[in-house]
Formats: C-alpha cells, structure tokens, sequence
C-alpha cells in the first residue's frame, strides 16, 4: 500500500516537473525566438518579414545537426539571431535546444504559443513619450 | 498519514487552478509597431555631451563628433524583435554611404542593456552585422551613465529579465553641431529615407 502511494506521488511529481519544464521552454521560444523562426520553425515570425534577409527554416536544420551544434548557434548568434550565451543561463539554453527540437517535429499544433502569456512584443510595448520638445513643431520645415 | 498528504496536496493544485495569475491566457500576438512605417518628425533638441565605452573598451565622447553628422539608436544585442531591424537599418545606410561621404558621417548605437551587453559582447555583434568599425561605435557603460544617456534622447527603458529589455525605439539624426534634427519612432525606418536626410544635413548644415 505505501508503495503504491509512493510510486503514485513519484509519478505525480515528474509529471509536474516535466509540466513546469515544458512551460519553461514554449515561454523561452515564444519570448526569444517565435518572432523570427515562428511558431513551427519555418521561419514566418512576424519579425522575419521587415528583416533585409530571409530567416531559414531551421526545421530540416535542427535535424540535421547535432545538440551542440544548435547549442553553439543559440549561444553564439548567427548573422542576425541574438548570441543568447551571454544573457541566459546553461539551463536556459538548453531549454532552447530542446523546445527548438519539439518544434521541428513535423504536424505539431501551432496553437500552443497563444496559451502563453508572453513578453514577444514588450519590447515595442513603450510609448514614444513626448519629452524634451520632440512634438514642438509638427510643420515639415527644411533641415 | 499518505492518504492524508494526498488530500493536502490535491487541495494545492485545486488551489493553483484557481488562483488567476496561474491560469494562461489567450492574447492577441500582432506585433504593435514591428513592421509598421516610423514616424519621422522634425525636431531641434541640442545633445548635451556625454561619455561611455565603445566595443574595444576605449573611451567615448560624444563632444569628439562635433563636425560629422551621427545617426544614432538605442538597442541590446539580445533583442529579439525590434533592434535587428534598426542595427540592419544602419548597416544599410553605411553600407551605401559613398567613398566621399563616409569621414563626415558616424553611427552611433547606445545599449539598453549595460547588465549583458559588455564592450566584447557589443564587438560580436557589431561583427555579425558586418558592422564598419571605423565609423560606427557601438557603446555602453555604467548604468547611471547610461541612464544620463537615454534621458538625454527621451528613451524610456524597462528591464524584463536577464536579456529581456522593453524599451522606446528611436533613431536619431544628428547634425554637424550636436543638434538632432530628425527623429524616426518605430521598428522600421526607412533606410533610403534617412540616407536622403544624412544628405540633406551633410550639404545644407
């Protein structure tokens, strides 16, 4: 009986790490990387249609390359994608690494990301105050 | 003792459910200005002087720009949605820059983000942007200079997390006696438009 209980609370507890643990990693993705790669990795983020450049689809990519070398492009940057290595930590990038696997996968649910509440466009999120008489003068006048 | 510990511990996740800040919520995800024209609007705001650190560590001065026009914005190297656009933006605009033009223009790039983007971490990126060293700074300091700083340009800044930074997007045009004369608000400015007002300040000061 107490085993049973036991193994039941195990069970129980891998299954909210592993809960917790998913979490983490949709919230990194969405936070850091779904305006560019997008929510299936193709490369349709909303960011990705002003860049001058086309964002790969990193789908067959992720496939193809091992874990330490989509570590070593998430930590180090690429072109125009962000080095993370200095702003997160060993168990964040590895997050990444993972939930850049979870997305690869093919026939994946694209609704997940909207669960999220997350902080993709906090960055546009401030207003342009009108401070220091920047809004002095609207008339267009020869500069 | 179990059985009563299960309870216990089933009334928590009763509990959690119901607690609203741990219940996620559909939101809309439209990006509100990425993408979207910057607002471009004329302004005279003199720029008061001011010292940081540029990508090899070196000491800047913005009073050792008098004479050169500055086009100047304000970005992290972690940034994952706006300040690609805006670093890409400038790099298009030196990158057409003609031979002749080029002594009398400077780029100017101010982190938001002094806890990450250390002098070696604002080399690489101005690297992997094929950023020209010779007229294009990238800088950073400590954070009451650079508070100083973003005060100076009207930036707002709001730090989110480690390499998560929420902050105004501006892009300044600076004539040849420290006096910023253009503005562009938003993600996008065009870059042929600021190449055309880079000129215009460089023929008609």
């Amino acid at each position: 009986m107490l085993i049973r209980h036991l193994s039941l609370l195990n069970l129980l507890f891998f299954l909210l790490a592993g809960c917790a643990s998913s979490e983490r990693m949709e919230r990194l993705y969405a936070q850091r990387c779904l305006g560019c790669h997008g929510p299936s990795g193709k490369g349709d983020g909303p960011v990705a249609v002003s860049l001058p450049v086309p964002v790969p689809d990193f789908r067959e990519t992720v496939q193809r390359r091992s874990v330490s070398q989509i570590r070593k492009i998430i930590t180090q940057g690429k072109g125009l994608m962000p080095a993370y290595g200095p702003a997160l930590g060993g168990a964040e990038i590895q997050d990444m690494v993972r939930m850049v696997r979870v997305v690869s996968q093919q026939d994946r649910p694209l609704e997940w990301w909207e669960r999220i509440e997350p902080l993709v466009w906090a960055h546009c999120s401030v207003p342009w105050e009108v401070v220091l008489g920047y809004d002095q003068s609207s008339e267009e006048e020869k500069p | 003792m179990i059985q009563r510990s299960f309870r216990q511990f089933g009334l928590f996740l009763l509990a959690s459910a119901l607690v609203p800040g741990t219940q996620k919520q559909a939101m809309s995800h439209d990006p509100p200005s990425v993408g979207k024209e910057a607002v471009r609007r004329q302004v005279r705001l003199p720029v008061e002087d001011f010292s940081l650190t540029d990508q090899a560590g070196r000491s800047f001065r913005f009073q050792g720009l008098r004479g050169r026009v500055v086009l100047v914005t304000f970005m992290y190297t972690t940034c994952p949605d706006v300040c690609p656009l805006l670093t890409a933006n400038m790099r298009l605009v030196q990158e057409n820059l003609r031979p002749s033009e080029r002594p009398a223009v400077f780029f100017l790039s101010i982190t938001t983000d002094p806890e990450v983007d250390t002098p070696s971490v604002l080399k690489s990126y101005g690297e992997r942007y094929k950023a020209d060293f010779s007229n294009w700074f990238f800088v950073t300091g400590d954070q009451k200079s650079l508070e100083r700083v973003w005060k100076i340009f009207g930036i707002k800044v709001e730090r989110k997390a480690r390499g998560l930074v929420d902050h105004t997007s501006l892009t300044g045009l600076i004539d040849k006696n420290g006096i910023m004369r253009l503005v562009y608000y938003g993600a996008a400015p065009d870059p042929k438009r600021i190449l055309q007002d880079v000129r215009k300040l460089l023929s008609h000061p």
